[in-house]
């Protein structure tokens, strides 16, 4: 199995925001996730409270008025990705399983045109950055190749998502930091990156999400690769500190 | 062949398969049952992420070679190989296989293995990952060993699609993506709790497992919390 996707996909990416006259941020991703997998549009919401609270980001009118819909109904498969940390993949909005599910999302959703939809937590573990959804007027499943892409795509709305919240926390200079020299372990899920995340919380006293994203920015000035930096906090060759300029050593 | 510890394995399964059960705590019960039942070093499952990787969902251990064998076949192995042709992959002495899989085999040898057994996991006409088995000896798992380890990769699969009707084609996706994140939920957890009492993940493990059992939580509950929690205590204080 190769990374190639992944890189093709963040290099997708970055090109959408060149064109764009800006640095990569989550419109970017949303632009290239509906390209990507042929849908008509999507949204993105970064969590608050366990809630997909704050709209960052839509790529038209309906997507938007799906993402507020879910706010206001308090309600949806926003509010269900994040709890159960699974996709939902509501390929025909009319089976009957989403209206007893969402018996008041649905047949709105419907009204705004929508017939299939699919949402994404943006979540590594315990820590729940936001939802990326995206819908189509035309029901009918992701096609092979498809369901893939936008798991790659969410992967990447989730770091930065989860790296412009931690921006002033130290080094990261936030958008798109990891997106070149990155890419490739962004890709890798690799257990010794939860593992020194975890780590990371108790020797930096901070909470989840940023130590993860102060392990990023700590690869990243480093120059080296996420999956080593953390293979070295497992093995306790090394402990970063809540004064970054005594990091090192074990 | 243990006949008892062999029905014992399967009763024990089973009835960790009530509502709501924990699919990383199963299928990590499954692994170490492997071990035991297959008399095998080590034992893994690795799922098929739709994102393009083979990912480890549990392993008998987390000693540092063994994650890395697994992680490994990613690019070359016996579980890649089996996952592309559905069938099950055997290297009888992998001092054998350096020609077939370079890196994989110098590494798995380093690691004091000599066999190596995937067999896959299957779903109808999809495969959806690889139980893959170690031994520190040279010589083939036998036939009786080979069903046994098949049975047991198959309970794997029914274990991943707890609890659903799959009636829709999506639901097998949408279950494999919740149970990858419990994972990460819970190597989260085992890095804060080893941290924070100075023990290795191995025992990290352990201790939320047995909190998990004692409090009659899902291990994934009890790790979400432990690494929400603000506090580094374990079992973390209630919140106000």
């Amino acid at each position: 199995m190769t990374d190639s996707r992944a890189v093709v996909l963040w290099g997708e990416v970055a090109a959408h925001a060149v064109s764009h006259g800006r640095r990569a941020s989550v419109a970017d991703v949303c632009a290239v996730a509906c390209r990507s997998a042929q849908l008509d549009g999507s949204w993105l919401a970064a969590a608050n409270n366990g809630e997909p609270g704050f709209l960052m980001s839509a790529t038209d009118l309906v997507g938007e008025q799906l993402a507020e819909l879910q706010l206001t109904l308090g309600d949806g498969p926003g509010h269900d990705v994040l709890t159960s940390a699974a996709p939902v993949l509501a390929a025909d909005l009319d089976d009957e399983e989403f209206s007893r599910r969402w018996p008041a999302f649905t047949p709105a959703a419907r009204r705004l045109g929508a017939g299939a939809i699919f949402v994404f937590p943006l979540i590594v573990g315990a820590i729940r950055a936001g939802v990326l959804g995206l819908y189509r007027a035309s029901a009918g499943p992701l096609q092979d190749g498809q369901l893939g892409d936008l798991l790659i795509l969410a992967d990447a709305a989730t770091v930065m998502l989860l790296d412009s919240g931690h921006r002033h926390a130290k080094n990261g200079d936030g958008d798109g930091a990891g997106l070149d020299g990155q890419a490739r372990d962004l890709a890798l899920h690799r257990i010794e990156i939860d593992q020194a995340t975890g780590m990371l919380t108790v020797q930096l006293g901070v909470s989840a999400a940023a130590a993860f994203a102060r392990l990023r920015a700590y690869a990243y000035t480093q120059d080296r690769r996420l999956a080593d930096v953390a293979a070295d906090i497992v093995a306790r060759r090394l402990r970063l500190h809540r004064d970054p300029g005594q990091d090192g050593g074990p | 062949m243990d006949t008892d510890l062999l029905s014992d394995t399967f009763v024990d399964l089973a009835d960790t398969m009530v509502a709501d059960f924990d699919v990383i705590d199963f299928l990590h019960v499954l692994t170490d049952r492997s071990v035991r039942l297959l008399a095998a070093s080590a034992a893994g499952v690795l799922l098929a992420d739709p994102r393009g990787e083979l990912r480890v969902a549990a392993s008998s251990s987390g000693q540092a070679g063994l994650l890395e064998l697994f992680q490994l076949q990613n690019d070359q192995g016996p579980c890649l190989d089996c996952f592309r042709t559905g069938q099950p992959v055997t290297a009888a002495d992998l001092t054998a296989a350096a020609q077939r899989w370079p890196r994989f085999a110098e590494a798995a040898t380093r690691s004091g293995f000599r066999t190596v057994q995937a067999l896959p996991m299957r779903l109808r006409d999809q495969v959806i990952g690889a139980l893959n088995l170690f031994r520190a000896e040279p010589g083939p798992f036998d036939l009786a060993e080979l069903r046994i380890g098949q049975a047991l990769a198959d309970v794997a699969t029914i274990g991943l699609l707890h609890q659903q009707s799959v009636r829709r084609r999506e639901t097998l996706a949408e279950q494999l993506q919740a149970a990858l994140n419990s994972r990460v939920a819970i190597e989260q957890a085992k890095g804060k709790l080893a941290e924070r009492l100075s023990i290795d993940m191995d025992q990290a493990f352990s201790m939320l497992r047995a909190h998990a059992r004692s409090s009659n939580q899902r291990l994934t509950d009890v790790a979400r919390t432990f690494v929400d929690s603000a506090s580094a205590d374990f079992p973390p204080p209630p919140r106000c």
